[in-house]
């Protein structure tokens, strides 16, 4: 039990940290931005650290409801980083209205992505899955005042509430006729003969786990709260949650449900082409920008899908690969729509107000060109590289259709992407006056290492970045 | 036989009572018949012999989430009215739920005839000599303390929900402050005077 | 199947309590229907006294900080849930058990904290 301890740090670190973070809010005052924020950075910081000095563990704690390993020690690593960006770029958003609760629900959120990234139990699974969506209702609606912001999270709330069920109802058919919510030991059960029980235990956590990705037919909720949330909270839920339950459905259908491959892989694969082809059509027309961001990572994630369906190591490599490639574009191209602020100071986010951008704020046009390349997969940046993955694992695993359609669905959603970079570079410009100056020197600092990273220098990482998402995803096979 | 009595009884006022939480026309009857569902909830999880469950329905749900529902109950100002005009408009939406739900049951019908339910896996067999909060007891804070913490954690940050999303800073509360009471000395309340025959007095 | 007769002393009590309290509630009923005369009409059922119906609902909008209680009750009576399993299985479960129920009520002290000195108990 003690020796478990020493395998768990990431954890322990992240309770104390968010802990010590909501004391200091509490007896400080909400005032003192700087303090708490200090704590929570410093306490996701500490808590990588952690997941890096326990690289090349490989094992299971607390009588096997965790695991310790390369796959879920990569998925932390990015959903802790993705966290830390979104506390950085809070306070200035939400100005003189920043609560310590905010910090302190991020690391708490955190801590469930990273339960739920290693979890190897049913059980796990779900309080992890819990602590994460527990918190980010409360993130979704933190401006409380704001209508739009309260109605994204009573949507989030009950939608989600309805999620969860529907994954319990899936967990508890699992349960019944496996008789045990161990990873390995319904793994074991799939061997044999499937049952009509099995099936639908198997359809109903994949339709909870497909809600938490924001997968299509689970994405409705998805464009509203990304567009009612604070900026900065959308910016989460775009990076990290995503990050946690696509590494989560990764390993229940790789480890858990790893046997019973031809059950599970004609839903991933209705699943990613419904999300891609979905994801693609319903971006065009809109009118905000979030919500643009929104269909975008539908989309994308329809691709990580891909990875996911061909049920191979090399896939599992792919949807890795996606995944940091993703969170980076992601961070990036919200950092940018944090950056758009009228004259007055609000936030801008409708799409016709980027018109003419690129000859107010020539440098910041550039740097959403290169995110929106990047998302659509155009060859010279790096979003083309795990698109490219994911369809060569699709391809060695015979599912050479399914490649091809999300090649073709690609080029739609290409169009939107292209859409706004022309707006930005070859219409007037708008009406509405977008000054420069004001950001914070961390933010430009931020995206502009996010978009240098996937122009060009990313390609000089692939060697690195294969060792590292191979070596992760042999962990599952 | 008599557990088989209990058993429609029970599962017979559940259903009852909890299509009345929904035609109920005011809101407060229908948490009363919810309080109802909950009960019998309880009397069929002490059929299934989990007694430590049934409890826990009847200590959390009827005692504290009943509470809560009818606060919220009373802190919404429903106007009948309108609620059934909203009726028509969502039917579509709640048609498609319905539709889902129902699936969903017989979904689980199909999976009934499935075949048996394997609980020689299981975590806990049973053991009939212990009681069955013991067994959870032994359960819970042994192979499963990472989750009973996380738990704990999770309860935390319901309750840091609830304050940020309802908990407004209000004027006027009167705290007792015990340090600048016990400084209180009777200098500061008391004066001693010594009026003069027929001057008056000064207060 | 569970062992029922150790629930008969609540089954006895429950018809009893059940047969009692309708009995005060229709007997009455029953006997001034059967002993008085019975002939309801508009007039006599109407309101007097006050001398008019009443205009509104009765029920008056409740402050949302009954809601916060409710909340914060639930969060500690399930807390208190926790201790019942615990307190039984002490002696099995050791040192590391008896541990790790003061690093739960530990989380949930801090969090009781934090509810008090944000004055989420206040009520002025």
């Amino acid at each position: 039990m003690t020796a478990d301890l020493a395998l768990i740090w990431p954890e322990l670190i992240l309770t104390i940290g968010g802990l010590i973070t909501l004391m200091l809010g509490t007896f400080l005052g909400d005032r003192q931005v700087g303090i708490y924020q200090l704590s929570a950075l410093l306490t996701l910081a500490a808590a990588a650290a952690a997941v890096v000095a326990l690289f090349g563990v490989e094992t299971t704690v607390f009588s096997g409801t965790l695991s310790v390993d390369g796959f879920g020690g990569f998925a932390k690593l990015l959903i802790y980083a993705a966290s830390f960006v979104c506390i950085l770029i809070a306070p200035r958003f939400f100005s003189g209205g920043m609560r310590a609760e905010y910090p302190t629900l991020i690391v708490f959120a955190a801590l469930g992505m990273g339960i739920m990234a290693s979890a190897r139990d049913l059980m796990t699974l779900y309080v992890g899955l819990e602590l994460n969506s527990l918190a980010a209702y409360v993130l979704a609606s933190f401006m409380r005042t704001d209508e739009r912001s309260s109605e994204a999270g009573l949507k989030y709330f009950v939608l989600g509430a309805l999620a969860s069920g529907m994954l319990l109802y899936g967990i508890s058919l699992l349960y019944g006729f496996t008789g045990t919510t161990d990873f390995a030991g319904i793994a074991a059960a799939m061997g044999g003969q499937l049952n009509i029980g099995l099936i639908f235990g198997i359809v109903f956590v994949l339709a909870g786990l497909g809600f938490k990705v924001s997968a299509v037919p689970f994405h409705m909720w998805t464009p509203d709260v990304y567009e009612g949330a604070p900026t900065p909270v959308t910016t989460f839920f775009a990076s990290a949650p995503k990050v946690a339950a696509m590494a989560l459905m990764t390993r229940v259908v790789i480890d858990a449900m790893g046997p019973a491959l031809g059950a599970w892989q004609q839903i991933i694969i209705f699943l990613a082409l419904a999300s891609i082809i979905l994801g693609a059509v319903g971006a065009i027309g809109q009118k905000n920008i979030k919500r643009l961001l929104a269909y975008s990572s539908i989309n994308n994630v329809g691709f990580m899908l891909i990875g996911l369906a061909a049920g191979t190591q090399q896939g599992v490599e792919g949807v890795l690969t996606y995944l940091l490639v993703y969170v980076v574009t992601t961070l990036g191209a919200f950092l940018v729509v944090l950056q758009l602020r009228d004259a007055d100071g609000n936030q801008i986010e409708s799409i016709p107000a980027l018109a003419g951008l690129s000859q107010r704020r020539p440098g910041l046009a550039a740097a959403m060109a290169v995110f929106m390349f990047s998302l659509a997969g155009i060859p010279p940046l790096f979003g083309f590289w795990p698109k490219y993955l994911v369809f060569e694992a699709a391809v060695n695993a015979n599912l050479v259709p399914l490649a091809v359609a999300g090649i073709v669905a690609s080029v739609i959603g290409a169009f939107y992407y292209i859409a706004i970079i022309k707006m930005m570079y070859f219409d007037d410009k708008s009406d509405t006056e977008i000054p420069a100056g004001g950001g914070a020197i961390v933010e430009d600092a931020v995206i502009t290492a996010s978009a240098l990273w996937l122009s060009v220098i990313g390609y000089l990482f692939i060697p690195v970045l294969a060792v590292v998402s191979a070596s992760a995803a042999a962990v599952l096979f | 036989m008599i557990q088989l009595i209990a058993f429609y009884l029970f599962a017979t006022i559940v259903i009852a009572s909890a299509a009345m939480v929904i035609f109920a026309r005011n809101p407060v009857h229908s948490v009363m018949w919810l309080i109802l569902a909950f009960f019998n909830a309880a009397g069929l999880m002490l059929l299934a012999g989990a007694e430590f469950i049934a409890m826990l329905l009847v200590i959390v749900y009827v005692g504290a989430v009943a509470v809560l529902f009818l606060f919220v109950v009373m802190m919404l100002d429903i106007d009948f009215a309108e609620l059934r005009a909203g009726f028509v408009r969502y039917l579509p939406l709640g048609a498609l739920v319905a539709i889902i739900l129902a699936a969903e049951l017989v979904f689980a019908v199909g999976a009934w005839s499935a075949g048996g339910v394997d609980l020689a896996a299981r975590a806990a067999p049973v053991v009939t000599d212990k009681s069955n909060i013991q067994q959870i007891g032994e359960l819970l804070y042994t192979k499963y303390i990472f989750l009973f913490e996380a738990a704990g954690i999770v309860l935390l940050v319901a309750m840091i929900g609830a304050i940020v999303l309802t908990h407004r800073q209000r004027g006027g509360v009167r705290t007792q402050n015990i340090s600048a009471q016990n400084r209180r000395r009777p200098e500061d309340a008391t004066r001693l005077v010594d009026p003069g025959v027929g001057q008056g007095m000064e207060l | 199947m569970v062992d029922l007769t150790q629930y008969l002393p609540i089954l006895i009590f429950l018809v009893i309590a059940v047969g009692l309290s309708s009995a005060f509630v229709f007997l009455p009923m029953g006997v001034a229907r059967l002993t008085g005369a019975h002939k309801p009409e508009p007039a006599k059922l109407t309101e007097y006294e006050c001398g008019f119906p009443a205009f509104e609902d009765a029920r008056s909008q409740f402050d949302v900080r009954f809601y916060l209680v409710a909340i914060l009750f639930i969060i500690f009576d399930l807390e208190a849930a926790f201790l019942f399993p615990w307190a039984v299985s002490l002696e099995e479960i050791g040192w590391a058990g008896w541990a790790t129920m003061m690093i739960f009520l530990a989380e949930l002290t801090l969090g009781l904290v934090y509810a008090w000195k944000k004055g989420a108990l206040d009520w002025e």
